[in-house]
């Protein structure tokens, strides 16, 4: 009998194949399958009940889910373009101490450090209407008489969530955006001097095209992140009230596993997944760019 | 001598270890079990630990032993029990269960009746047993975490002459502890002075306010459901059900943030002596008159839950219990534990913490027992009088997925984005299309 001889190479990438088989692509295959059933938790049977694009038809038809959609895209826009602002700032102000740069950049990554849900609880308190910190301290100071409802109102709820984004996750723009200063070299910045620019044009021409593909890596992190926002949601609003702070993922995991209706909610899920990859192919793009005009890219 | 001394000793402990054994279990045999190891997946907290601390009793008796692999609250456990489902892992023996999730699980867990004898199922509140049956099968048994809502209120609030007669002048009807809703609306809009204090407070998201609205409907001579579970709740009663709810926000008498609220924050909202009046379950009743965690303790009030329009009693109850899964290797041992977990002298020892009781023979218990403290007397006949007429969640096992499409609606109606009546129409529309959709009618 003539046994079956794999090439070498085959042998090899055989065990990443497998791993990675088990791991992404059966849940990834089961899950796209499912989208195409009634399938709910709790009738496991379901699963075979092949319903074709009816839970595709019912997302896109449903204006709860583009309310949620458009709601996700506002969180994205907003929160990844603050939290450049204010990485940029940090990172800028950091580079120019000379003593104790070290420890800053250690508290520049403690907010990094919390878990998601914590942030959520410790804002929920931060923005409470009744005992927060935030109302009890301006009625101290006299500024309002009233108890302001942050988590409530329909601004101000989307906007305590995004403090609670942006306190989080500046940091990683801070962190990335300093390795890019230090990656600078020195010769353009003095020739800029020589040349007589000001600060602002050695910064503006100079150091923020260096910068670029910094932000732009950054950027693709965390746009994925936020496509994907759900602890800090889920324990400050849970998307409500009224669906004012309705998300994306809050209303998948909702119809998931609280409803028990997995086929739909997978079927939001693969759409929800085309807003992740049009901001990541975005933002390679700009990457490639970027990377082109400094002549680091072919 | 020695060796009969001896004989004698054990014979005595061995008297008296099958009595302890006989009285602990009722009907397990000593090593009935033995060697056979039950899996439980249980509610967690601090206040259900003292019955978990009973389990070793029950081990010890019948050789069985228990080995709890999960413990979390019961919406958490809901989301493990259908992966569970879903993965067909539900070998496990014995869970936790509410009346609110029960219906959910129609295949996950097996019907008491054949395990546990009908002289025990008869020594219940038949109201609970009723509401613990689906389609004949008894899908679990209740323990002593019987849930009613009653109205606590701070006594100071009526024994002030200035602002008796203040209120009086204002509404026409004497200031005294409301026995309806709209008294209570009256009231909560007299006393509230925000941010500082407020008339009353409700729970505003998730199963929670459906339920409080569920109520109310009720108590306005409606209900959520028809017999075909079409909604209902689209009716005038709704209406004015949601109508009460929405006034109270508008008048500035809830805290503004109350669309956020769950039972915590209502719970240390009363205990912090800023609410006059909250309707709360029976569980928080030590808490509000412990001075070391409520301000308001020694001033704490119960009444009877207040009567709608129709003058019904609100009175959405619920209840904890012990189920056995249909994949238990061991049915038999499963039911003694669930059995054990209920028994009279399980109820009595959770009972004396403040919850009530399902067993008939233990609430006669708790009311003697509290015969010598006003204050204990006094809640256990508050909620005894709102137990009497309370009614559990509609039997259908789409009610967690209805109060999720109904929530939103009652909260836009409440913060203003939609009318009563548009809010109470998308939440009908809705509704009918979930029913329809999986084959209700």
């Amino acid at each position: 009998m003539k046994r079956l001889k794999l090439p070498p190479w085959l042998v090899l990438l055989l065990p990443a194949i497998l791993i990675l088989s088990a791991v992404v692509l059966i849940p990834l295959v089961l899950s796209l399958y499912s989208s195409f059933t009634s399938y709910r938790l709790t009738r496991p049977d379901s699963i075979f009940n092949w319903v074709g694009l009816f839970n595709y038809e019912k997302a896109v038809t449903d204006a709860k889910f583009w309310a949620a959609f458009g709601r996700t895209v506002l969180l994205l826009t907003v929160a990844l373009n603050l939290e450049m602002l204010l990485g940029l700032g940090l990172a800028l102000m950091v580079s120019k101490v000379t003593h104790g740069q070290r420890l800053l950049r250690t508290m520049m990554m403690f907010p990094m450090m919390f878990s998601p849900i914590l942030v959520g609880f410790q804002f929920k308190f931060i923005f409470n209407d009744n005992v927060g910190l935030v109302n009890n301290a301006l009625q101290s100071l006299g500024i309002t008489d009233r108890a302001i409802p942050w988590l409530v109102d329909a601004d101000l709820a989307m906007f305590s969530i995004i403090f609670a984004e942006v306190w989080t996750a500046t940091s990683v723009f801070g962190i990335l955006i300093l390795a890019g200063l230090y990656a600078i070299p020195r010769d353009p910045l003095e020739a800029a001097k020589v040349d007589g620019c000001t600060s602002w044009q050695s910064f503006r021409y100079v150091t923020l095209p260096f910068l670029m593909p910094f932000i732009y890596i950054a950027m693709a992190i965390r746009s994925l992140d936020v496509a994907r926002a759900y602890d800090i949601v889920q324990v400050m609003t849970n998307g409500g009230p009224a669906r004012r702070t309705e998300l994306l993922w809050t209303l998948i995991g909702r119809t998931g596993y609280v409803d028990a209706r997995m086929g739909y909610a997978n079927a939001m899920g693969y759409i929800s997944i085309f807003l992740a990859i049009f901001f990541t192919v975005y933002f390679f793009k700009k990457l490639t760019k970027s990377r082109k005009e400094l002549g680091m890219g072919a | 001598m020695k060796t009969f001394l001896s004989g004698a000793s054990c014979a005595v402990l061995a008297t008296a270890a099958v009595t302890t054994i006989v009285a602990v279990t009722g009907i397990a045999q000593a090593g009935e079990f033995d060697g056979i190891t039950i899996e439980a997946k249980l509610i967690g907290g601090q206040q259900y630990e003292a019955l978990y601390a009973r389990i070793p009793e029950w081990e010890a008796a019948t050789g069985a032993k228990v080995d709890i692999i999960s413990k979390k609250n019961h919406f958490e456990l809901d989301k493990e029990f259908k992966s569970d489902i879903a993965a067909r892992t539900t070998d496990w023996c014995v869970g936790s269960n509410h009346s609110s999730f029960a219906s959910q699980y129609a295949s996950l867990y097996t019907d008491l009746n054949g395990f546990i004898g009908k002289d025990v199922v008869d020594e219940f509140v038949q109201a609970n047993i009723k509401a613990a049956t689906f389609d004949g099968k008894l899908v679990m048994l209740p323990r002593a975490q019987f849930d009613v809502s009653a109205l606590y209120y701070q006594k100071d609030l009526y024994e002030d002459a200035a602002r008796a007669k203040a209120f009086e002048a204002k509404y026409g009807y004497p200031l005294a502890v409301p026995e309806t809703w709209a008294q209570v609306k009256d009231q909560a809009i007299f006393f509230a002075d925000p941010p500082n204090f407020y008339g009353t407070q409700y729970a505003g998201k998730d199963e929670a306010i459906v339920g409080r609205y569920y109520e109310m409907v009720v108590a306005e001579g409606g209900q959520l459901f028809n017999d075909d579970f079409s909604p209902a709740f689209n009716s005038d009663a709704g209406k004015r059900a949601l109508q009460w709810f929405v006034d109270l926000y508008d008048a500035g008498a809830v805290p503004a943030g109350t669309t956020n609220y769950l039972w915590d924050d209502l719970g240390n909202g009363f205990a912090s002596g800023t609410i006059a009046l909250n309707l709360d379950w029976p569980g928080w009743a030590g808490f509000f008159n412990d001075p070391t965690a409520s301000k308001v303790a020694g001033n704490v009030g119960v009444a009877p839950a207040p009567k709608g329009s129709a003058g019904i009693r609100t009175g959405w109850s619920g209840f904890h219990g012990f189920s056995v899964t249909e994949d238990c290797a061991h049915k038999e041992a499963a039911a003694s534990l669930v059995e054990f977990l209920t028994n009279e002298n399980s109820q009595k020892l959770e009972s004396s913490a403040g919850p009530l009781p399902s067993r008939t023979a233990v609430w006669d218990y708790i009311s003697e027992q509290a015969k010598d403290d006003p204050y204990r007397a006094e809640v256990l006949a508050a909620f005894k009088e709102t137990a009497a007429t309370a009614f559990a969640v509609p039997p259908t096992s789409l009610w967690i997925e209805a109060t999720n499409l109904i929530y939103p609606e009652l909260q836009a109606a409440i913060l203003g984005d939609k009318t009563v009546d548009e809010a109470l129409a998308d939440a009908a529309e809705a509704v009918d299309d979930l029913m329809q959709e999986e084959g209700v009618y």
